[in-house]
């Protein structure tokens, strides 16, 4: 039933197909630092050639107890749960902005452990679920 | 109740905007789809109403659609 | 050998189809519209916020489903040359595209309240916009060719390529770090959804998946008329 003209065009889709596909994944990864949106703080002590005056995104958990807020600048620590940078910053931050929850941190460094922000965004996790039931699973832990 | 409803917490213009923006697109592109329907209908009737008798009888008769066409055409009338 | 798939036999099917959906759509719409808004509750975290996930997460379900169809039946259509496929094809684009974007849409009105930003480079927005990009390509391309015959083969073409981005818009939130949450609901393993709030979502996905079925078969139906017309003239 398949002509070799159908078998022909099957080939040639294959080959093509399968070459792109090589080639996306090569561009990908050699693109993949800039498709980065932000930096862990372990990607950046691991990296050697880290820019101070170029503006960056850290991003990670905000550390338990660790959130400062005074009436000018907030302080709080970014973790990966292996290693930390602090982050110093005025202006407002989202409403979803908590400890305990992600956060994605805009600006630049002073150094590999102090991070000074011009901008926060907070970064949910895949949960949703209603506010009762939250409480109960709190309870539960403790 | 009526105003948390469209307050929703300060979330309001949020959720409202983006459930009124779907609504919005739908009908928006159902009436379009309709517009379009009708316009073909009604160009596909009146193709047949140019036709010579003995034509459009061969046609009523040997195509299954044709007839269709023209009775949804109809009805909406 | 594709009986069921001839016009004339559709034809009929299509007018009662298109019956049906129109006579319990408003229902539908009604009940997920107050479970969606109403009767689901607030997230713990987000508030009232979650609700745009109802209309944003079905509308990029369907943006990505109807592209992956439309490349499978393009795919087919490439290599057996079946010339009801690019009907069928030609018909879901427009309609693809316009859930694509406005999941695009609501996702940045979404990102406002929660991430404190309309719009962040990261690698889900971007290949959802490539997405876009693919959609608008492949429509393009029907309209620019007089030719049905090329307009087929060049269009075919670019979904079947268009397709490589789909699993990488799947796993963008995997493989790098983006501002965007990973999947809530896995192919395998249960969801990180609860389940009165996943009610809405399905509802809302059932709901706008009728209205994309109605919207193709009416596209459908122009379709078989314009063919027949052309056919009226060969008389």
């Amino acid at each position: 039933m398949l002509t070799t003209k159908v078998k022909k065009r099957a080939y040639l889709l294959a080959a093509t197909l399968t070459v792109s596909v090589v080639a996306i994944f090569f561009i990908l990864k050699s693109l993949s630092s800039n498709i980065l949106y932000f930096k862990s703080p372990t990607e950046i002590k691991n990296s050697n050639d880290t820019n101070f005056n170029k503006k960056i995104r850290v991003g990670g958990m905000v550390k338990k107890n660790s959130l400062e807020i005074d009436s000018e600048e907030i302080k709080f620590t970014i973790t990966d749960f292996e290693n930390e940078i602090m982050v110093s910053y005025s202006g407002t931050v989202p409403n979803l902005f908590t400890e305990e929850k992600g956060v994605v941190a805009e600006g630049k460094l002073q150094d590999k452990k102090f991070f000074i922000a011009d901008r926060i965004l907070a970064k949910h996790d895949e949960n949703y679920m209603p506010p009762e039931l939250k409480k109960i699973m709190k309870e539960n832990v403790k | 109740m009526i105003k948390d409803l469209i307050l929703m917490n300060g979330y309001g213009v949020y959720v409202w905007s983006s459930f009124i923006i779907t609504l919005f697109t739908c009908v928006a592109v159902y009436l379009k789809t309709l517009k379009t329907l009708k316009k073909y209908e009604k160009e596909f009737a009146s193709e047949i109403e140019k036709l010579s008798v003995e034509k459009k009888k061969i046609v009523l008769k040997n195509s299954k659609i044709a007839p269709q066409v023209l009775s949804s055409y109809n009805k909406t009338l | 050998m594709f009986n069921i798939f001839h016009n004339s036999n559709l034809f009929k099917w299509i007018e009662k189809l298109i019956y049906f959906i129109n006579s319990i759509f408003f229902i539908l719409l009604l009940v997920a519209l107050s479970f969606a808004l109403i009767l689901s509750p607030a997230d713990y975290l987000q508030g009232d916020s979650v609700r745009i996930m109802y209309v944003h997460v079905p509308a990029a379900w369907i943006g990505l489903a109807s592209f992956s169809f439309i490349a499978l039946l393009s795919l087919i259509n490439f290599i057996f040359k079946i010339k009801y496929f690019s009907l069928i094809t030609k018909s879901i684009a427009p309609i693809g595209l316009m859930f694509t974007c406005i999941a695009i849409i609501t996702g940045s009105i979404w990102g406002q309240p929660t991430w404190g930003t309309f719009w962040a480079w990261d690698a889900r927005i971007i290949s959802m916009s490539i997405l876009a990009f693919f959609y608008f390509l492949f429509i393009c391309v029907h309209k620019l060719f007089s030719d049905q015959e090329i307009a087929d083969r060049i269009s075919s073409i670019i979904a079947i390529f268009g397709a490589i981005n789909i699993p990488i818009i799947k796993y963008s939130v995997n493989w790098w770090n983006t501002l965007h949450q990973p999947a809530s609901i896995k192919i395998l393993g249960s969801s990180t959804i609860h389940s009165s709030m996943l009610l809405p979502l399905f509802l809302m996905f059932f709901v706008l998946i009728l209205y994309c079925a109605l919207i193709f078969l009416m596209k459908y139906k122009t379709e078989i008329i314009r063919i027949k017309k052309k056919n009226l003239k060969r008389l």
